[in-house]
């Protein structure tokens, strides 16, 4: 008893957030800027070639019209045409919407599997499946809800069963809406938190709890006094980027309802791809939107990991 | 040097050299035959054919086995001329065949398409944006519906027809406004998506063109206001319907060209049965336009390929997949349809009022209907 | 030793403390953990419990496999599957290659390239891949570099697609292990860098890795758009090319298509479950 008092008070200690660590000044070779480019140097050329050239594009094309000449109006239209207001509004409540509940849903399956007491294989079992689930997305997806909620769905077929009922040809009742495909989302929203907040949860030492225990709080202490604290700019973080997957997916989208939901990835699409709309120069004003909407999402998502870092070191 | 005796090895020089030009110029002679093509004259078959084995590829795009018997076409085009063929994105639409085309403008690779099949909605843009090549194929003459320069000439069309699951449909539905009905609820979809595609477009114009008993005036409009009533009632079903969607049940009651449920019902084998029903009125066409690539890696094997296509023997092979060649008529009065494969069909009275629009109405119509689709019909 | 002990009111509190070590409590299997893991369960099956049941309905009137046997003996199928798996591979080492010494770098001395580096890690999520595509075509397909005949193309569009995961992986890594400690430690012993690389922090690294590698190999199987458009023997686009064919080989095919992934997946946790956990690498604790 005595031991593991000690080591708990070790370990205490040692989770405080250190600084520099002392100890021997690290040795620095003269050539050390040669190897700093050998390191990181086929990195970033990688990134020149392959993604920095490519979609300099999208911002080249966006200010073209379709003769080429340079123009403002893709910008202007693509922020203020009542089309797009709308699909950028659509969009951020569905990102919202699959961001906070995937999350929150994520976040407990990953703590029933990590934290929870349930036999390891099932952790394994998890993992894997959310590596797979996280990646289940467009058409095989929609199917598989059309399948399952639909007019004649499997749920929507037990429910007539019992109840007599079909929701959509008796009741007028619809999936193909924000909320129908929110629910689809999810699909690959709640294994993604999953996979990130999993090593997260699993830097959360025993010891802490076990501390926390030993100066008498219960289950309801530790959360909210330790762990959420320590993880809160961790979930943030993963949340937003929950949000940006969310806001960027196409394929689901696409696959489950067309353009008839009216969703900002959908609207460049039409205008790149379409048989009618084809207008590149808008569709590239409307990805550069986009684009900067998520660079705002992952900037703030980059600045709350950083700060959650320090604790799980 | 001052005069040389002819040595044996000057005499074996000059013979080599001799043999060398001479077969230089037997070969000269068969390449000088694949020069790059200029005009859009016909060019005789043995020529191509030569010429095309020579380039060994052909690269298509958005063709699907499934979609008027394109697998057999071009497993028939493949086998006899012993060509490799590349077939890109068969889900591809036209805008999307027509950016093929430009992002490949100097790609030599089989990701350059040679030839496309696109709605002829589309032509205008091709034409104007230089992306095809002319060319009278041999059969040009007898070809209704063409640019007169030979830019582009339509391969086959099909009228859009009614496809009913008759395991959820109880009561076949008649004409357009029946689909309207209350029976009907959460039932009826589209084919496609009406911002990208050219099938749903004319889904809408052709529910338009029965409300205005086939006026082109007005029937954009009038389509639009059809399908803000259907959404309205609840039998719209807001999601692009396909075979897998057909059978599951989700669009038991789809609106499609006469050639796709055809080619449905025959996959479906029963498991579904399939009603097929063309409407009584706004019998709308779609034909679909072929063209060659301007900056096409294969010229001539892009123009066998158009031979093949628009002879007697490629046009019967969509009639196989339920399309209606487009030299239809030239052909059923030379006699040359074969008895079964018109059979097959629905019966030549379904489509005595079948609209043929133009070009620019074409056009006009999609771009009306694509501007407004979301505005009238969702009142976004 | 008892005067170690910290100040803790009353023998009451010590002895229910006593009793909370003997049980440690991480150990005990919470009800709410099977509920919630219950809950996930069911909204992750029955979608393809019903995806499986619309498959099976491939012959009127009764329940078969026969869809999935269309599939099995589909030569396509496994030419497809295995030209998509091979290129995963293929991917996988190669992004490893290019992020993890450069993650190592960032993390132990250019830590003011870090938030350049995770920008770039982060832009492959908001570039449509259509648009990717098309610029490869545009800038690698003409002459003088045409690269579009060769699968260049093609892994660099998947590694671009996998780098958000296989980075946040190695980064998590990275940070739950000493780098610096066992960085020095390696040197102060005489290692060179790529012996550094190679025999200290790769291999400390393969746990965390792992997820890495499940997300790269799912996103390669699954990717569509750039095998599409630059012409190759895809899994994906057979998958697409099925669903609009037949009805009920596609419902069976996404089916097959979601068990292989997760049985990959599962060798490859299988094969790294051997590595050392992360705890006792750092020894120094």
């Amino acid at each position: 008893m005595t031991v593991d008092r000690l080591s708990v008070q070790g370990s205490v200690v040692d989770a405080a957030p250190s600084g520099k660590k002392g100890g021997a000044p690290r040795a620095r070779p003269p050539r050390s800027r040669l190897i700093d480019w050998l390191a990181v140097g086929p990195f970033f050329l990688f990134a020149l070639l392959f993604i920095f050239l490519p979609s300099l594009q999208i911002f080249i094309r966006s200010f073209q019209d379709r003769e080429g000449h340079f123009t403002f109006d893709n910008i202007v239209t693509a922020a203020t045409g009542v089309d797009f207001v709308n699909a950028y509004q659509a969009s951020l409540s569905i990102s919202l919407i699959t961001a906070v509940g995937g999350a929150a849903f994520g976040f407990l399956l990953a703590y029933a599997v990590i934290m929870g007491g349930l036999p390891r294989a099932l952790r394994t079992f998890m993992m894997t499946f959310s590596g797979v689930a996280s990646n289940f997305a467009g058409v095989p997806l929609a199917f598989a809800f059309i399948a399952t909620m639909g007019t004649a769905g499997l749920v929507t077929r037990l429910f007539e069963a019992i109840t007599g009922v079909n929701p959509q040809r008796d009741l007028g009742f619809s999936i193909y809406t924000i909320w129908g495909l929110s629910i689809v989302y999810m699909y690959f929203q709640f294994p993604l938190m999953v996979l990130v907040m999993a090593p997260a949860l699993d830097g959360l030492r025993r010891e802490w709890r076990e501390a926390c225990e030993n100066l008498g709080g219960r289950t309801y202490h530790f959360w909210r006094y330790v762990a959420l604290p320590i993880l809160l700019p961790s979930l943030l973080g993963t949340t937003i980027l929950l949000f940006g997957n969310a806001f960027g997916a196409y394929a689901t989208a696409y696959a489950f309802s067309g353009s008839f939901i009216n969703l900002v990835p959908i609207v460049i699409g039409a205008q790149i791809k379409g048989d009618v709309l084809y207008n590149p120069g808008l569709g590239n004003a409307l990805a550069l939107g986009m684009i900067v909407i998520m660079a705002l999402c992952m900037t703030g998502y980059g600045l709350l990991q950083r700060r959650s870092a320090r604790w799980l070191r | 040097m001052p005069n040389r005796r002819l040595t044996r090895r000057d005499f074996l020089k000059f013979s080599a050299a001799a043999g060398g030009s001479a077969l230089l110029a037997a070969c000269g002679g068969g390449a000088a035959t694949c020069d790059p093509i200029t005009s859009a004259d016909t060019i005789a078959l043995d020529t191509l054919t030569e010429c095309a084995t020579a380039e060994g590829q052909l690269t298509t795009i958005a063709l699907p086995h499934d979609w008027a018997n394109y697998g057999e076409i071009i497993e028939t085009f493949k086998t006899r001329y012993s060509l490799t063929i590349n077939e890109l994105d068969p889900n591809a639409g036209s805008a999307e065949e027509l950016e093929a085309i430009r992002a490949n403008r100097d790609n030599p690779g089989p990701q350059a398409p040679d030839v496309i099949d696109i709605g002829i909605g589309r032509t205008v843009t091709a034409m104007e944006d230089g992306l095809v090549a002319a060319y009278k194929v041999a059969t040009w003459d007898s070809i209704p519906m063409k640019d007169p320069d030979g830019y582009w000439w339509a391969e086959y069309y099909g009228a859009l027809v009614f496809e009913c699951n008759m395991d959820i449909v109880e009561t076949l539905p008649v004409d357009w406004e029946d689909l309207l009905r209350p029976e009907y609820r959460g039932m009826v979809a589209m084919a496609g998506d009406v911002l990208q595609s050219n099938e749903a477009v004319q889904t809408v114009l052709g529910a338009g063109l029965s409300r205005t008993s086939g006026a082109f005036e007005g029937a954009a409009q009038a389509g639009l206001e059809f399908w803000a009533e259907m959404n309205a009632a609840g039998n719209f079903v807001p999601v692009i319907a396909d075979v897998g969607k057909i059978a599951q049940g989700e669009t038991p009651l789809t609106v499609e060209w006469d050639y796709l449920a055809l080619a449905n019902r025959d996959t479906l084998a029963g498991n579904p049965e399939i009603g097929i029903v063309v409407p009584q009125t706004g019998v709308i066409t779609g034909p679909y336009a072929g063209g060659i690539s301007a900056f096409a890696p294969h010229p001539y094997a892009a123009r066998l390929w158009w031979e093949f296509v628009m002879s007697d023997e490629g046009q019967l092979l969509y009639l196989k997949g339920y399309a209606h060649p487009i030299r239809f008529n030239d052909m059923a009065a030379r006699g040359v349809i074969p008895e079964e494969l018109a059979a097959a069909l629905p019966p030549a009275e379904a489509y005595a009022n079948a609209i043929f629009l133009t070009v620019p109405q074409l056009q006009e119509a999609n771009t009306y209907i694509t501007e407004n689709w979301r505005r009238v019909v969702f009142g976004e | 030793m008892r005067g170690d002990l910290p100040q803790i009111a009353g023998t009451a509190d010590i002895s229910r403390v006593a009793r909370r070590l003997r049980r440690p409590s991480s150990r005990r299997a919470s009800p709410w953990a099977w509920f919630w893991l219950a809950l996930g369960m069911l909204y992750f099956f029955v979608p393809l419990v019903a995806t499986l049941e619309f498959s099976m309905r491939a012959v009127r009137g009764r329940y078969t496999f026969v869809a999935f046997q269309h599939i099995l003996s589909d030569p396509d199928f496994y030419r497809n599957f295995g030209f998509s798996l091979m290129w995963a591979v293929i991917t996988m080492v190669i992004s490893l290659l290019l992020v993890v010494p450069t993650a190592y770098w960032v993390h132990l001395r250019l830590r003011r390239l870090r938030p350049v580096v995770e920008f770039i890690t982060l832009m492959p999520f908001v570039i449509p891949a259509v648009v990717l595509v098309f610029g490869y075509i545009r800038l690698y397909g003409s002459r003088p570099l045409v690269l579009t005949g060769s699968p260049v193309l093609l892994v660099a569009g998947y590694i671009v697609l996998s780098l958000p995961y296989m980075y946040r992986s190695v980064d998590a890594g990275l940070r739950a292990i000493d780098v610096r400690t066992l960085t020095e430690a390696a040197q102060s012993l005489g290692a060179g860098w790529p012996t550094i690389l190679r025999q200290v922090i790769f291999p400390n690294l393969r746990v965390a890795l792992l997820s890495g590698t499940f997300l790269t190999l799912a996103i390669v199987v699954g990717e569509f758009t750039f095998a599409s458009l630059l012409v190759w023997p895809a899994f994906a686009p057979y998958m697409e090319d099925l669903g609009n064919k037949k009805a009920y080989e596609a419902a069976a095919l996404a089916l097959i298509s979601f068990g292989l992934t997760w049985a990959s997946i599962g060798i490859i946790q299988w094969l790294g479950r051997g590595a050392p956990g992360q705890t006792q690498v750092t020894g120094a604790h």
